[in-house]
């Protein structure tokens, strides 16, 4: 597990697969493989209001770690982030008179997995409800696991793979976090904030 | 030596033309008188062409004397000593054996005046930069055998480069008692499994700290490869039987430039990526970053 940049592509009036036909074509021109899709969808849950304050439940699945539940509880005070195996899925669904989901919010990306040197790329076509939303680059870079140490790096790669749409700082969720060991979570913390601010705008309203 | 062997040609020649005309007077003193020479005076025909036939021998002997004067002696035979009786075999089989034998001579002859003329020319030009001493009079105590050595000192080796960085921690485990194997990590940036020989560095493997310890498995991962094959190259050219503590200090200095594999861009082109690798070449004596393709 590497260090993960998720960044945001524009699409310029462009529809979500022209765009991703593009940004494969470059990627497959710098000498990339594809190796299969993947997948990273995310639902939520709000608890019902007997429960006191509101809290709300992301329960994320990523391909990538296809055994793993990802969970985050937000309080409104802090975010608990948890990992669990698959039956956390059968335990939401017990839970179901606690927590309740809007079904319109389910959100995921996918899309095409690609191969390039010790570099991993994921092109993502966002969708919340299946309407589509934008795109979605994902990078990881496998062989390192400190954020700061290989920022630039990722930083010239993305920048030489999307040109000037390439991110110019890190993802604020990994400004705080630079020096510290990066994990398969961090990726999820990252998907969730894209997913929030997507379901938040207005959407784009092409079908995917 | 194109001169000589064209006056050997020449002089064979004329032995050959000397031979075949010698043959032509036996020929024709053999044969005596024959029915072309006609009824009138025969004699005296059989007679002229006779002195015709020994004045060309004559000629062609001169011929074969002045080439052969011409000739330059060959500056001494090759000495074999009692290997030359090898040519007198008379067995079939064993006859091919003095040829080859005069031959790998050659082939050794050869080796050892192009050896020499190498070894003039390379210690002009060292491109080696570890200082070696080799001189007599500073030698120091030699050490009876890098290969069998006590383990403290080994010991103490390892200790010693464990202060040395305070980024490489190494953990030792001796699966033979006195060639140890060492894990030295790096940062957060890699590890790398290094066996030991007595005193020298035998083999090491870089590799992810997620990956197994395992001296036989190379990293999943081409800039851990990359980085592996260096240090190979580091290995050998670090390796001095003379100084084998040295050797492996300056080694673990090279390796230890290793720390900012990720962060330092190329010193050549600037760039952190060529061929979507970081710089994973360190120069030997300066321990800058290089990409393989820019260095």
């Amino acid at each position: 597990m590497g260090v993960t940049i998720l960044t945001q592509f524009p699409t310029e009036n462009r529809t979500g697969p022209h765009t991703i036909d593009v940004l494969s074509k470059r990627i497959m021109a710098l000498g990339a493989l594809q190796q299969g899709q993947f997948l990273v969808d995310c639902e939520t849950y709000t608890s019902v209001p007997q429960l006191g304050p509101q809290r709300t439940v992301h329960v994320l699945h990523n391909s990538e770690q296809p055994a793993t539940v990802f969970s985050l509880l937000e309080t409104g005070t802090k975010t608990i982030p948890l990992a669990t195996d698959g039956l956390f899925d059968l335990l939401m669904m017990k839970m179901s008179s606690f927590y309740t989901s809007k079904k319109q919010t389910k959100a995921e990306s996918k899309g095409p997995r690609y191969e390039i040197g010790d570099f991993c790329v994921k092109l993502g076509t966002v969708t919340v409800s299946s309407n589509f939303k934008g795109i979605l680059v994902e990078v990881e870079y496998r062989p390192c696991v400190v954020p700061a140490m290989c920022w630039d790096l990722l930083k010239e790669f993305l920048q030489g793979f999307l040109g000037l749409s390439g991110p110019t700082n890190p993802p604020a969720y990994l400004q705080n976090r630079m020096q510290e060991i990066y994990s398969p979570i961090d990726t999820i913390h990252q998907y969730l904030e894209h997913f929030t601010i997507f379901r938040k705008s207005p959407g784009i309203g092409m079908r995917a | 030596m194109e001169r000589d062997l064209e006056q050997l040609n020449s002089a064979l020649n004329s032995i050959k033309t000397l031979r075949s005309n010698v043959r032509r007077v036996f020929e024709s003193v053999s044969n005596g008188l024959r029915a072309d020479h006609g009824d009138e005076g025969k004699e005296n025909k059989y007679i002229l062409e006779l002195q015709e036939l020994l004045t060309t021998v004559n000629n062609d002997l001169r011929d074969v004397e002045n080439s052969v004067a011409n000739l330059t002696p060959p500056p001494g035979a090759f000495s074999l000593g009692s290997t030359t009786s090898l040519s007198q075999e008379t067995t079939h089989e064993r006859q091919a054996l003095y040829g080859q034998l005069v031959n790998s001579y050659k082939w050794t002859d050869k080796i050892h005046e192009y050896s020499a003329l190498a070894g003039n020319i390379l210690s002009t030009n060292s491109f080696n930069k570890t200082y070696k001493t080799f001189s007599t009079t500073k030698r120091r105590k030699t050490q009876t055998s890098n290969h069998n050595v006590p383990s403290d000192v080994i010991e103490n080796l390892i200790t010693s480069i464990n202060k040395l960085f305070p980024d490489v921690t190494i953990t030792t485990n001796r699966p033979f008692v006195p060639n140890p194997v060492i894990q030295a990590s790096l940062g957060r940036v890699l590890k790398a499994s290094i066996a030991f020989k007595g005193l020298m560095i035998e083999w090491v493997v870089v590799k992810a700290h997620a990956e197994s310890n395992d001296l036989w498995t190379e990293s999943r991962y081409k800039v851990f490869k990359k980085v592996t094959e260096n240090c190979h190259a580091a290995m050998c050219h670090f390796h001095s039987p003379m100084m084998p503590d040295l050797a492996v200090r300056s080694f673990m200095h090279w390796f230890h430039s290793y720390n900012i594999l990720f962060s330092a861009p190329c010193k050549r082109c600037g760039n952190h990526l060529h061929n979507n690798l970081p710089p994973t070449w360190r120069d030997l004596r300066t321990l800058e970053p290089y990409h393989e393709e820019c260095k």
